[in-house]
């Protein structure tokens, strides 16, 4: 086990008067993670995360970062860790080189001219450097929140759903991004309401739903203790496949991705014999036939009986 | 929708205050009154009976240059000791000339055309009643202008300048101040700042520094444009300076205060507008205070932006650097307050 960098233990943050937008979590991060904190909008992430960051206080429980409680004093943390919160937005008229220099400053580092270009290349923003923040891409905000975040070099580096908002091509910018501080040693604090962005970059994911830690773990040990099928895939099947999958009484569904591909959830091992049996016997057309594990996804809709669609629940 | 439906309303409201005043408004007049007879006494009765006035008596063993001096009043009237004696002895031997009263004044306050019109009024109709056709008592007008010796003539552009530069102080103070907070908290930059090792007082500091600079800055291109254009008078002296960056921290701090309790630049823009519009109409900065009704008098010594205002009058205009001193201080005491207010009560921190 690495050593621990986070250590929270019976968190909680009540609003009056019955606002319980924490209840009682617990967790911790270890050195070298990244550590996701996944769930709906309003389950409160970023109450968590702000609390951790300083910028909230707790009704109870404690946090200790790097050995040390940070309800008894931040400000010697401050150096060691970096903190993008949600929805960041750069200061419209500074270039992107200036808000790196202004923001050295602020943490009382000097910093050369060419530290500021390699800062800037570090996030791909080498060739926007001279560009007023306010004309910036959303995902070149994001980038340069990032930037500033890194700039006192922190071991421990606050996320808070940093891709919200952003293009298919943006959010992977930013993953590649993340994977490659993660690779640095930098501690890595995600919060996101996007599956696919937790279970490809996070070591661990922490689900939280209406205030509470539901499931914690690895994204493969999440699939493996709450998923509850084998997928096999009919690629290319399409609604005709599907109907008549259910007219020989199959449970299966279209892929909500594509609506191409049929799905077929398969529970028990056992089961698998006679329904390839059945699918043989069905006479339908499709381009191919494989099977998948479970994604975060499906344990998700496991778990709170409802898919996430933009941080947003759908029944 | 501040200008489309707030801004008329205070407007008809200031305005129809000041210049509708329902008669009530009356000028302070400072009077010395040295005459060993009665005539003197008669003549400042006839004066109180218009209702325009309030009479101030001025001590009579003070000089009254200095006490208008030392008092940066804008006009007195002075009735000399021997005023009823030679009044007597016009009118028993009839001797030529006149028994003078002399008004010292400010040409350039609607005030002192107010008072001399007034004085030579009363003047006229005890004449009339004394004799009936020869003149004899007369009014003498006398410039109190400092700068007006003969040499340097002030227009009223000099003493409109230093209400122009309090208004620009407070504008940019207050209504930028006020914004920035809203826009800060609206944006997250406040949560931004707190995650640096910037200190909250350090940062309220650092904008108190750069809307001194900027405003010095203002005051200096104001004042050369005025020279350049109008032929000003007025001077920049160090005093100027000071009460400007003293008033640069009191409307920075106000501006903070008021930024704590709006949430978006909309609301601070609205807010700081309701506050800071009356306060420019009411301050002194177009209209002499002496224009205005008693009772708006008394909310403009409430109002930081008036003796900001009379700091700058005093020191660049009557180079009275004593009065912009006690000015000076009573602006900064004010901003010391509102510092105090806006560093408890202002928190980059969520609740």
């Amino acid at each position: 086990m690495s050593e621990t960098v986070v250590e929270v233990r019976d968190l909680s943050k009540y609003y009056p008067p019955d606002v319980k937008a924490v209840d009682g979590i617990s967790f911790t991060i270890g050195a070298g993670q990244i550590f996701s904190m996944l769930g709906p909008n309003g389950a409160g992430k970023t109450t968590t995360v702000e609390i951790l960051e300083g910028l909230r206080n707790p009704t109870s429980g404690e946090v200790m970062i790097f050995g040390q409680n940070i309800l008894k004093d931040y400000s010697k943390l401050r150096k060691r860790v970096g903190i993008l919160p949600q929805n960041f937005e750069p200061f419209d008229l500074l270039k992107p080189w200036e808000a790196i220099q202004y923001w050295t400053q602020l943490y009382d580092i000097r910093i050369t001219k060419k530290e500021i270009n390699r800062a800037l290349e570090r996030v791909g923003l080498f060739e926007r450097r001279n560009i007023h923040s306010k004309k910036l891409s959303g995902g070149e905000k994001r980038k340069l929140g990032i930037a500033l975040s890194l700039v006192n070099n922190p071991e421990l580096l606050f996320l808070d759903e940093p891709t919200t908002g952003l293009d298919p091509k943006g959010r992977r910018d930013l993953w590649a991004l993340i994977n490659e501080i993660k690779e640095k040693g930098t501690t890595v604090f995600l919060t996101t309401h996007y599956l696919d962005e937790a279970e490809r970059l996070a070591d661990d994911v922490s689900i939280m739903h209406k205030g509470k830690i539901i499931a914690e773990g690895s994204p493969d040990n999440l699939v493996e203790k709450y998923g509850k099928a084998t997928i096999v895939v009919l690629e290319g099947a399409g609604s005709s496949g599907l109907q008549k999958l259910k007219e020989k009484g199959i449970d299966a569904h279209l892929d909500d991705a594509d609506e191409r591909d049929v799905l077929v959830p398969v529970r028990k091992h056992s089961e698998m014999k006679s329904m390839m049996c059945t699918l043989a016997s069905s006479d339908i057309n499709m381009a191919d036939i494989y099977t998948r594990r479970e994604t975060l996804e499906d344990v998700f809709l496991n778990l709170v009986g409802s898919k996430m669609e933009d941080g947003v629940l759908k029944e | 929708m501040f200008f489309a439906l707030v801004f008329p309303v205070l407007i008809i409201l200031v305005f129809g205050a000041i210049f509708m005043g329902g008669g009530t408004s009356k000028i302070t007049l400072h009077a010395q009154n040295l005459d060993e007879g009665s005539q003197g006494d008669a003549f400042l009765n006839a004066l109180n009976s218009t209702t325009l006035f309030d009479i101030v008596e001025i001590p009579s063993n003070e000089s009254i240059e200095q006490y208008i001096n030392n008092n940066s009043l804008t006009v007195a009237i002075f009735i000399p000791k021997n005023f009823t004696f030679d009044i007597g002895e016009h009118l028993l031997f009839n001797e030529p000339g006149t028994v003078d009263i002399i008004i010292y004044g400010d040409p350039s306050k609607s005030t002192y055309g107010t008072v001399i019109g007034a004085a030579e009024a009363v003047a006229e109709g005890m004449n009339f009643r004394l004799i009936g056709k020869i003149p004899i008592i007369n009014t003498v007008p006398i410039n109190i202008n400092p700068g007006d010796d003969g040499e340097t003539q002030f227009n009223y552009i000099d003493f409109y300048l230093p209400g122009i530069v309090g208004f620009t102080v407070m504008t940019n103070s207050l209504f930028a101040m006020t914004s920035t907070c809203a826009e800060y908290r609206q944006r997250n930059y406040y949560k931004l700042l707190a995650t640096t090792n910037i200190k909250k007082w350090e940062w309220l500091v650092s904008k108190f520094i750069f809307y001194t600079l900027l405003l010095w800055l203002a005051l200096v291109l104001t004042y050369f444009v005025g020279r350049a254009v109008f032929d000003m008078q007025a001077q920049l002296t160090p005093i100027a300076f000071v009460i400007i960056a003293v008033g640069a921290f009191t409307f920075t701090a106000m501006g903070m205060l008021v930024g704590i309790v709006v949430k978006d630049p909309e609301g601070a823009s609205a807010i700081a507008n309701a506050i800071g519009f009356p306060m420019m109409f009411l301050s002194g900065t177009f209209f002499p205070l002496e224009m205005m009704p008693d009772y708006l008098q008394i909310v403009a010594g409430v109002m930081p932006l008036t003796y900001l205002n009379n700091g700058l009058r005093d020191t660049m205009v009557y180079f009275n650097d004593g009065n912009a001193l006690i000015n000076l201080a009573i602006v900064f005491i004010i901003g010391i307050v509102f510092f105090i207010l806006a560093s408890k009560f202002m928190s980059w921190k969520e609740k």
